[in-house]
């Protein structure tokens, strides 16, 4: 076994044997699952299975809501006002949920009160301002025109001014995916930045116990540093894989369970808008995944070997003349400048400082997954790849420098 | 065994070793001596190839010295270091799989060397639970795991007890007679006296000496004489006569004396024989050598007067 390899394997087998590094592996997928359905079910709180009662002493709703009886929300009428005391008391209403209170003049003044004994969950309020809404809209359209409700409905809605790239002029570059897109990159960066100060700290520890005089005894200093960079970005890699199998399998496991109902597009009236279900779809149908996880190995790589040699020297330097320390936040400055780039790119895709940032090392890989995810042309793919090799040609060059340096400051104590 | 050729090295304009030749022979122990600052850990990097000389070479058994002698050399630095997370056994089959033996060679040789110091049962240990001692025992072992021909140790001795001392000279000098070659970086000049059969004093980069530890001795002799002898104190001292001057005289039983001489002019021990032979009995008698203690400090105190 190559000297190369042994140090690698060491670098590995010592993360590997951290339980710091299981914890991630495990929590991390379960904790940001966690706030996913922590967020749906706040918004998700409260009753969805209702009975409405509406105080309709004008009669204008004609005892008639939706033209077909719901599923989860069920309408009575009353022809008259309602006391609030006497629908919270009466023996008689503690059946109903909710209370709409339509005065004689809603159509005039379009407001009207909703009182609720119990806090309402986002999907059920939202069908019922919907199908409220829907027939009050049918009564005035009815009243004022002979328009139909349909065609009242279209005059009601207000103008879209839908800005388009005259190069994108059907709109295909998918804000959604391009955000997607944005995720995967910026992961990238976060682990390298992550994992970038295990490379620093490692190094320090190396130099400060001394170990490191013993090590080059046997190995030349850069295949030192290369190694360390190599195992400690293979950890990287696995838990990052690991992350996003777990994440997947987790989402998976949520769309089969405990947002059953939330995902299947079915399960939903007509016009409530799904939650759950554009990331579930994003996800599982929009984004290739295999290709994506190709690309992501690559960039990943590439971005490690790049920012890892930069994080090694700082290590080599700590403690010499000139301290590395000093020079670590300007560092993780610009692993975060890709991320900024990123967003940049996201409103301002064509611009020629977006085409800079993309075979820019600092920001390329934000900027290649933003274009990758919305699927990428022939020769917008020819710029990731282009932009990939730039990347991998910099880190060499870097790694070549970073090997000089190094070894220049290794051992100066 | 290792022959440096006028190799000279800079650091930031800062001259570190300055036209230094010396050589190192075959299967012996060589004394690498000098006061802090010298060039010493300069050199012996450079004998690892961890740094290289601005001129000159460095030579291996007769070639330049190149990485695939790595494997044949021991390096044991002064500042002790191992990954404080591993176990002992795993550490220095990493380290002897380092210096190039297979995975079974070096667990052999691994097993042996736990054996011998008789610490197998540390094997499992972590190295962050090892007591000093016992961390600078588990680098010993590092350092000649892989059964290196040159064995370069830097201050070997720092950081063990004096049974430890003991055991680790003792390591050394059956290393030697196995045939295995040694440099001996150390303060400890008490060591060197004891073990080294050559040394080489280096002194703010330059080399002030190098000679077997005989000849520096002899050379840096200041002409003392210890005398133990049976007899009457005046009838030894009325024997000097101005050829010799009495330094100092202990009576050690009744009548029974070891005195230190100091010779005057160009006398010898055999005129001091003769001067002795009809007063008293002479026990004892042999020229003093300076210890190389004395000798370095004899050449660090020559060199900065000539500087002065």
């Amino acid at each position: 076994m190559s000297k190369f390899l042994l140090l690698t394997l060491r670098e590995i087998q010592e993360r590997l044997g951290q339980k710091g590094f299981w914890y991630m592996l495990i929590l991390g997928p379960i904790v940001v699952l966690l706030i996913l359905v922590a967020l749906l079910k706040a918004a998700d709180q409260g009753k969805q299975e209702l009975k409405v009662l509406l105080a309709d002493p004008g009669q204008i709703m004609d005892h008639r809501l939706m033209a077909q009886e719901e599923k989860n929300i069920h309408y009575y009428f009353i022809d008259d006002y309602l006391e609030l005391t006497e629908f919270e008391k009466a023996k008689a209403y503690q059946d109903f949920d909710v209370l709409v209170e339509l005065n004689e003049k809603v159509l005039n003044n379009k407001k009207c009160f909703v009182f609720y004994r119990d806090q309402l969950g986002l999907d059920a309020r939202m069908q019922l301002k919907f199908q409220v809404e829907k027939r009050m809209e049918e009564l005035i359209a009815a009243q004022h025109s002979t328009l139909t409700a349909e065609a009242f409905s279209q005059i009601k809605q207000g103008f879209i001014f839908d800005f388009r790239d005259l190069k994108d002029p059907k709109n295909e570059s998918k804000e959604a995916n391009a955000w997607a897109g944005f995720v995967l990159g910026a992961f990238i960066l976060f682990f390298v930045g992550l994992y970038g100060m295990t490379i620093f700290r490692a190094t320090v520890r190396e130099k400060s116990n001394r170990i490191v005089e013993v090590l080059l005894a046997s190995v030349r200093p850069e295949q030192l540093m290369l190694s360390k960079i190599t195992g400690i970005g293979s950890v990287a890699l696995l838990q990052l894989l690991g992350w996003a199998f777990l994440l997947g399998l987790g989402l998976l496991v949520l769309q089969q369970t405990l947002f059953l109902d939330v995902l299947d597009p079915s399960n939903w009236a007509q016009g409530t808008p799904g939650r759950l279900n554009p990331l579930s779809a994003l996800v599982f149908e929009q984004l290739n995944l295999p290709f994506l996880l190709l690309h992501f190995i690559l960039f990943f790589a590439a971005s490690f070997l790049f920012y890892g040699s930069l994080f090694a020297v700082l290590g080599a330097r700590s403690g010499a003349d000139a301290d590395g320390q000093q020079f670590l936040l300007p560092l993780i400055f610009l692993v975060s400048f890709g991320i900024f780039a990123g967003i940049y790119s996201i409103y301002f895709p064509n611009t020629t400082l977006a085409q800079v940032l993309t075979y820019l090392p600092f920001s390329a890989p934000v900027l290649a997954f933003i274009t990758l995810a919305k699927g990428a042309t022939v020769a917008a793919y020819t710029s990731i790849l282009l932009s990939l090799l730039v990347l991998l040609a910099s880190a060499l060059l870097l790694l070549r420098l970073a090997g000089r340096w190094y070894k220049n400051s290794i051992l100066k104590f | 065994m290792i022959k440096v050729a006028q190799i000279s090295k800079s650091y930031q304009r800062k001259l570190v070793l300055d036209d230094v030749s010396l050589e190192v022979p075959k299967g012996q122990i060589f004394g690498l001596l000098g006061p802090n600052g010298a060039g010493k850990t300069t050199l012996i990097r450079m004998l690892n190839l961890m740094l290289f000389p601005d001129i000159g070479q460095v030579y291996f058994d007769g070639q330049l010295l190149q990485a695939s002698h790595l494997q044949q050399i021991g390096y044991l630095p002064e500042e002790r270091g191992l990954y404080k997370n591993m176990e002992v056994r795993a550490h220095l089959l990493f380290l002897a799989r380092l210096r190039g033996l297979t995975k079974s060679a070096a667990s052999n040789n691994v097993d042996h060397w736990l054996q011998h110091f008789e610490i197998q049962d540390w094997h499992n240990k972590r190295i962050a639970t090892l007591s000093k001692g016992m961390a600078q025992k588990v680098q010993f072992i590092a350092a000649l795991v892989h059964q290196p021909q040159l064995l370069i140790l830097d201050e070997p001795l720092s950081g063990f007890d004096p049974l430890n001392v003991e055991l680790i000279m003792n390591e050394i000098k059956a290393l030697k007679a196995q045939g295995t070659t040694i440099i001996l970086s150390t303060h400890n000049m008490k060591s060197v006296d004891e073990i080294c059969d050559h040394a080489a004093l280096l002194h703010q980069g330059k080399l002030l000496a190098q000679d077997s530890i005989l000849n520096l001795r002899q050379t840096h002799a200041k002409g003392q004489i210890f005398v133990r002898f049976k007899g009457n104190m005046l009838s030894f001292a009325n024997a000097l006569w101005t050829d010799f001057t009495l330094l100092s005289q202990h009576e050690r039983a009744d009548s029974l004396f070891e005195c230190t001489l100091q010779i005057r002019g160009e006398h010898t021990v055999n005129d001091l024989m003769r001067s002795l032979q009809d007063h008293v009995a002479v026990e004892h008698i042999e020229r003093m050598l300076p210890s190389m203690q004395e000798v370095f400090v004899d050449l660090i105190t020559q060199k900065e007067n000539q500087d002065v």
